[in-house]
């Protein structure tokens, strides 16, 4: 017999392999054509629809991106003027309340054990019918604010039942309509343009990330600073806030005045202008002056506890600026002087000439607006009497979001039958008698009048999933069992006939109609009764004050079921999954707790329980919790889906337990307190805090704000960024900094007869942190969610992330590498953004370790990541300098995509399985898809036809991508900046393909404006 | 009225069956089946002999035909051994359905023919062989989309639609229209199946010129359709068809006239 080497010997084997492979079956695969293929739908090929967002009433543009009649990814609607083709993270997300897991399936009704059970819908509307008919006029239509039309159908059924309706936005921005009012006569929330200021002087309105249009404010603002548009630095903003939030620290000066002290310092502020400017004519001056008897700067400078100096700066800085701009306090910052505080800013506003300029006060919107909340009161308390027979309740979830305080739950169960026309169950849905589940988001038609001169449509790109019906029918059907007037045909006949002024497909086609309209400058109609500068009221003598703030993705609890909104980090804090209370430094080390240890937050309305979150960041008078959290009801919301997934990916605590909540709903232990003029007031309460000795890990994406002197994220002054004076590259001090940075060509690093080196432009200046780009990545990419439990452990697998630095940090040891972050400090700024995309260097350092070759540098010099070569060594990630390489460790994307959800992955993007490394991949399937058309054209891709999805959603434009060996493409153009630009970790001489343009540090030139 | 149709038909159909004398009697179409399954090479070849319908024995019985498709079997028999005694009712005397989509309905559902039996006894070599329609009148969207697309029941019913009612009696026929008055769908089984990692672009093929056989092999002739087996040894190494090396091997052809550049399909 012959000798069998080894070499014949593997061959053998490798061919047994091969056959025994072969002889395995392959699972049976189905192709399911169409019955009759849709006019316009080829298998393959991407639809576009336009239409807008529901997810705020903000009426951001959106383009539905359908696959196979399958809307897989949301973009912003380039011909929307409001966010003008961005989208924010919560509109990036939004799409996956059509695929969610907590979908209602189909009609239900409440037995006597308790248990909901499926009814049909003739059952459900002829129960629905009939009891409106008993109740004859003792009824109510509660809900969130929707669109025109369909608030127009919804008014017609509360007609016809004789029930009264109450829109009820928790997050209602009472305290700005009265203010408003109270200056100019007109009841409707103002339209800021930071764009047209040249000062902001920001009173905690948090307007770039929970302000009532984030998407545009923050383009507006980053506009508005644009290096190269304005050399001298553009508008400079002093922010007023007792913690440093998302707007606060993309300012240039931090005032960190005490809650509840922004009433002294604008009332302090208007007189100082007043005294300089006066009132426009024909303003009787007696009035303004009555009204302006508040604290001089002085009196407001000691009660915010800051130095009178400060103020003085910032009255001085309001007259000399041409075009300054006040913003008012935000939802956080409403407190029982609200209204005289908005009023005052409004009126500081009219005097140094905003109004008109970077205000504008349109009309009331036909949105309808909110009840305030002593409306809600009033309906409290015919429910506690038992004269509400029935209850309806459509887009919003009262159980949860009213405060404890007001005894609505108490009142629900007097109520004789509550209806839900929920499309996600919730808590009140799962008290309803009756549940009639309305259709989700992308199955429904509607409008939206956000503002004069801008007109969404809401277009539905797919059928109903499920057995649920459009609201907007299910009021008509009502109105016209009750025998009320009702418009004819259904409710897209409805919009349809509501549009019919304008071109129905043109408008179809754009997303809505959008118009140049001058808003008049209105009037000034005082009428300040009962208003007037007052000290705000706490209640309790708790030695804290609370502060809840609205957490920017989960708001008022309504972005708490969507998994992303839960996964992105926090923007200031990068935590994720749960609440959290943020206590000074000073004040966790007096309770002897540190990050993570459960402290209890007691109030006179209630108490929670949550984890410490010691930061420098906030008042040492001070607490805050972030509001959404601690629903008891939801897959994502509450802890229910963790008892779904297998044990090794959850949480170790509560686990599965249906109804136990994930996190603390802090509105749930404010007071019900109002304002001035009766609108719902947040930050009212003051709180003690107790050591409960217990310890609960928060899932934290960044440890530590210190980026060590590791210039990762750079600052510039103005002078520097115009090329006057020297550019800080290799740092002071620092080891193995010091040595000039190798320069290199990003551009060489490709096949030199390729037409393309791709390439990007980051710019740090315009970054605020929103991470709308990691959203977007995660829908493109099918970045599976992982999970509270995984992501304690760092496995989440975002391609982009944020990372937040604070300053050029310092290279310390010992006690100063605590895991915390550390280098935060009450009124000192200097907070960088970086995005961490893959740097796709053109001398990686995870190729050449890669043992199977799954990454390699391809022609074009992209980063290849094959995930069918890769067999999962890590080597890669552990080479990886920058670390944004992520590990499936588990079956992510099998786990993780529960239910419908599937539904909404990306066909172009293979889905990764267990034990397989991942990372950005410049959207490569946007690169392949863009060759199509120039490979049949016979021509190379042209600059902008391919966008990267982060690029796509941001806001603020601060990500250029493109061909850097095309010399007019934008992305060489916008980092051919070199008094700003550099690479990361341009030492190690990774040659990384992203430019960084460094943040303008404009702290200096303060007023200079 | 009826009759003289009946010997109308007569006629045309024996000019209708010389288009494909491969097929015009059974013995042959067996040895055709057997070299079909010799040529596959595969392991089932012990079980080479097919049995297509009850074929007509030479017997001296009288043979009376139970359908049309029957009824064709027997004229073929007869021509090949006129000894023999056929009777053909008249309500199985008429020309439709054609004898040739008798024959392809029934080899499509060849159970013991390579590939996975269909919810259809579809043949493309019928219709593509045959009446020699285009792959892309059926697969439109291939010249445009990465997906070649399977065509819509209302496509299929386009042409079926218009067919005379006699067709019916195949009973593949049938099913399309319960289809069809049902909505439902057709649920075929893939046959042609690359892994999800793989992104493929049919239209930059159809762009290149590359015919759809070179993949999809001889469909034109294949009445029950399968992956035919197809082995390239390169550098002394197998590359099956569909697998990575077997594609890598035509992108590198001519002079690499495809790129081999890993993102190109796997993303």
């Amino acid at each position: 017999m012959p000798e069998l080497d080894r070499r014949d010997f593997l061959k053998l084997v490798g061919v047994g392999a091969g056959a025994a492979a072969t002889a395995c079956a392959d699972p049976v695969e189905k192709l399911v054509p169409y019955v009759i293929q849709p006019e316009g739908v080829t298998p393959g090929i991407a639809s576009y629809y336009a239409s807008t967002c529901t997810e705020c009433p903000a009426g951001c543009g959106i383009v539905v991106k359908t696959r196979e009649g399958r809307p897989i990814k949301l973009e912003g609607n380039p011909e929307n003027p409001i966010n003008r083709g961005s989208l924010c993270t919560r509109g990036q997300v939004t799409l996956g309340r059509t695929y969610h897991p907590d979908r209602i399936e189909g009609p239900l009704s409440l037995g006597g054990d308790g248990t909901q059970s499926p009814i049909t819908w003739e059952e459900g509307m002829s129960r629905l019918t009939s009891s409106l008919q008993k109740a004859s006029g003792r009824a109510y239509v509660l809900g969130g604010p929707v669109g025109p039309s369909l608030s127009g159908v919804i008014d017609g059924m509360a007609d016809a039942a004789g029930a009264k309706r109450v829109v009820y936005e928790p997050f209602s921005y009472d305290a700005l309509r009265s203010g408003t009012e109270a200056v100019f006569g007109v009841r409707s929330l103002p339209i800021f343009d930071p764009e047209k200021a040249d000062l902001i002087v920001d009173m905690g309105s948090d307007f770039l990330a929970t302000g009532m249009s984030p998407c545009e404010n923050s383009r507006q603002y980053a506009d508005a600073r644009d290096i190269q548009k304005h050399p001298e630095g553009g508008t400079r903003m002093i922010s007023i806030s007792p913690r440093l939030d998302g707007t606060t620290q993309s300012s240039d000066e931090w005032i960190a005045a005490g809650p509840g002290s922004q009433g002294a310092i604008a009332f302090a502020l208007a007189r100082a202008v007043y005294d300089k400017k006066g009132v426009p004519e024909g303003i009787d001056t007696s009035v303004v002056e009555a009204f302006l008897s508040g604290p001089t700067l002085e009196e407001a400078a000691a009660q915010a506890n800051v130095e009178p100096e400060r103020l003085k700066a910032i009255a001085d800085a309001l007259l000399a600026a041409k075009n300054p701009l006040v913003m008012p306090p935000g939802v956080a910052g409403t407190d029982s002087s609200a209204v005289s505080t908005v009023a005052v800013v409004m009126l500081i506003n009219a005097m140094t000439g905003a109004i008109g300029q970077s205000v504008q006060v349109p009309a009331p919107s036909d949105q309808g607006a909110p009840a305030s909340f002593a409306e809600l009161e009033a309906m409290v308390s015919e429910m506690k009497a038992g004269r509400v027979d029935v209850l309806l309740v459509h887009d919003s979830n009262p159980v949860y979001s009213m405060p404890d305080s007001l005894g609505f739950n108490e009142a629900l169960a007097r109520v004789g039958t509550v209806v839900s026309f929920a499309t996600l169950k919730d808590e009140t849905s799962k008290s309803a008698q009756l549940v009639l589940p309305s259709n989700a988001n992308m199955e429904t038609w509607g409008d939206a009048a956000p503002r004069p001169g801008v007109r969404g449509l809401v277009q539905p790109t797919i059928r109903p999933l499920l057995d649920t019906q459009a609201l907007g029918d299910i009021a008509l059907d009502v109105t016209r069992a009750l025998g009320g007037s009702a418009p004819e045909g259904s409710f897209h006949k409805v919009v349809e006939a509501n549009w019919s002024d304008v071109n129905w497909r043109d408008a179809l086609g754009n997303g809505g109609v959008y118009t140049d309209v001058e808003i008049p400058v209105p009037p000034m109609a005082l009428s300040l009764n009962g208003l007037g500068y007052s000290a705000p009221q706490m209640a309790g003598d708790g030695d804290y004050k609370l502060i809840a703030f609205p957490h920017p993705y989960l708001g008022d609890g309504s972005g708490a079921a969507l998994p992303w909104l839960q996964e992105i980090p926090e923007p200031v804090t990068k935590l994720e999954w749960n609440s959290w209370v943020e206590l000074s430094f000073a004040t966790a080390e007096k309770f002897g707790v540190d990050f993570g240890d459960v402290v209890e937050i007691q109030t006179p309305s209630g108490s929670v329980e949550a984890s410490v979150f010691p930061r420098g960041g906030i008042r040492d008078d001070t607490i805050a919790i972030p509001t959404g959290q601690g629903h008891t009801v939801g897959f994502y919301s509450s802890m229910e889906g963790e008892g779904e997934r297998p044990s090794w990916l959850t949480v170790e605590s509560a686990v599965g337990t249906p109804g136990v909540a994930r996190g603390v709903n802090v509105m749930s232990i404010l007071p019900a307190t109002t304002d001035e003029r009766g609108g719902r007031t947040f930050l009212n309460t003051r709180a003690s805090v107790k050591k409960t000795g217990r310890f609960r890990r928060l899932a934290l994406a960044q440890w530590t704000d210190n980026q060590r002197k590791r210039h990762l994220a750079q600052s510039v002054t103005v002078p520097e960024a115009n090329g006057h004076g020297e550019k800080d590259h290799g740092g002071h001090g620092g080891g193995h900094h010091d040595e000039p940075p190798h320069t290199f060509t990003a551009s060489f690093d490709a096949d030199p007869k390729s037409p393309y080196r791709w390439g990007m432009a980051i710019d740090n200046d315009k970054c605020d942190g929103c991470s709308a780009c990691v959203a977007a990545c995660y829908i493109e990419n099918n970045i599976p969610v992982v999970g509270e439990g995984q992501a304690i452990q760092h496995r989440e697998m975002s391609w982009i992330r944020i990372e937040r630095y604070i300053g050029e940090g310092h290279v310390g040891g010992g006690e100063e590498r605590r895991p915390i972050p550390r280098l935060e400090e009450l009124g000192k700024l200097d907070v960088r953004y970086i995005a961490m995309p893959c740097q796709q260097c053109g001398a990686a350092p995870c190729e050449s370790v890669c043992p199977t070759l799954a990454t390699y540098h391809n022609k074009e010099g992209l980063n290849g990541m094959i995930y069918n070569r890769c067999a999962g060594t890590r080597y890669c990630a552990n080479n990886c300098s920058y670390k944004v390489r992520r590990f499936n460790y588990f079956d992510y994307g099998n786990e993780n995509f529960p239910g419908m959800l599937g539904l909404m992955l990306n066909p172009d993007v293979t889905v990764r399985q267990q034990g397989v490394m991942e990372k950005c991949s410049f959207c490569v399937q946007r690169i392949q898809a863009a060759r199509q058309p120039a490979k049949d054209e016979g021509r190379d891709i042209m600059d902008g036809e391919v966008q990267t999805a982060c690029q796509q959603a941001c806001p603020t434009n601060s990500i250029s991508f493109g061909n850097l060996r095309d010399d007019g493409s934008k992305v060489v153009k916008e980092a051919d900046q070199p008094n700003r630009s550099y690479h990361l970790l341009q030492e190690l001489n990774l040659r990384s393909s992203i430019t960084y343009l460094a943040k303008v540090n404009r702290e200096d030139q303060e007023g200079s404006a | 009225m009826t009759s003289d149709r009946n010997t109308s038909e007569h006629t045309s159909q024996n000019r209708f069956f010389i288009g494909f004398g491969a097929l015009k009697s059974a013995p042959l179409l067996l040895l055709t089946a057997f070299f079909a399954l010799v040529m596959t090479s595969v392991s089932w070849a012990a079980d080479e002999i097919v049995e297509i319908e009850e074929a007509p024995e030479p017997t001296g019985d009288l043979l009376i035909a139970t359908s049309v498709c029957e009824a064709h079997e027997l004229r073929a028999a007869q021509e090949e051994d006129p000894s023999l005694r056929i009777e053909i009712p008249r309500e199985f005397a008429g020309k439709w359905p054609s004898r040739s989509a008798c024959v392809s309905a029934e080899l499509a559902w060849d159970v013991e023919a390579p590939g996975p039996i269909q919810p259809i006894p579809f043949s493309h070599k019928h219709h593509s062989g045959e009446f020699g329609i285009e792959c892309q009148y059926c697969h439109s969207n291939t010249g445009d989309s990465p997906a070649a697309g399977v065509p819509s029941v209302e496509l299929c019913m386009g042409c079926h639609a218009q067919f005379p009612k006699e067709y019916d009696e195949i009973e593949g026929i049938r099913i399309l229209k319960e289809h069809w008055e049902n909505k439902e769908p057709i649920e075929w089984v893939q046959i042609h199946r690359l892994p999800e990692h793989v992104q493929f672009r049919h239209n930059r093929h159809i762009a290149a010129n590359v015919p759809c056989q070179r993949c999809h092999g001889e469909v034109q002739e294949m009445d029950k359709l399968y992956l035919v087996p197809e082995t390239e040894w390169k550098y002394g190494v197998p590359a099956n068809k569909l697998e990575m090396g077997w594609c890598i091997n035509c992108h590198n052809d001519n002079n690499h006239q495809a790129d081999v550049d890993c993102v190109t399909c796997h993303y």
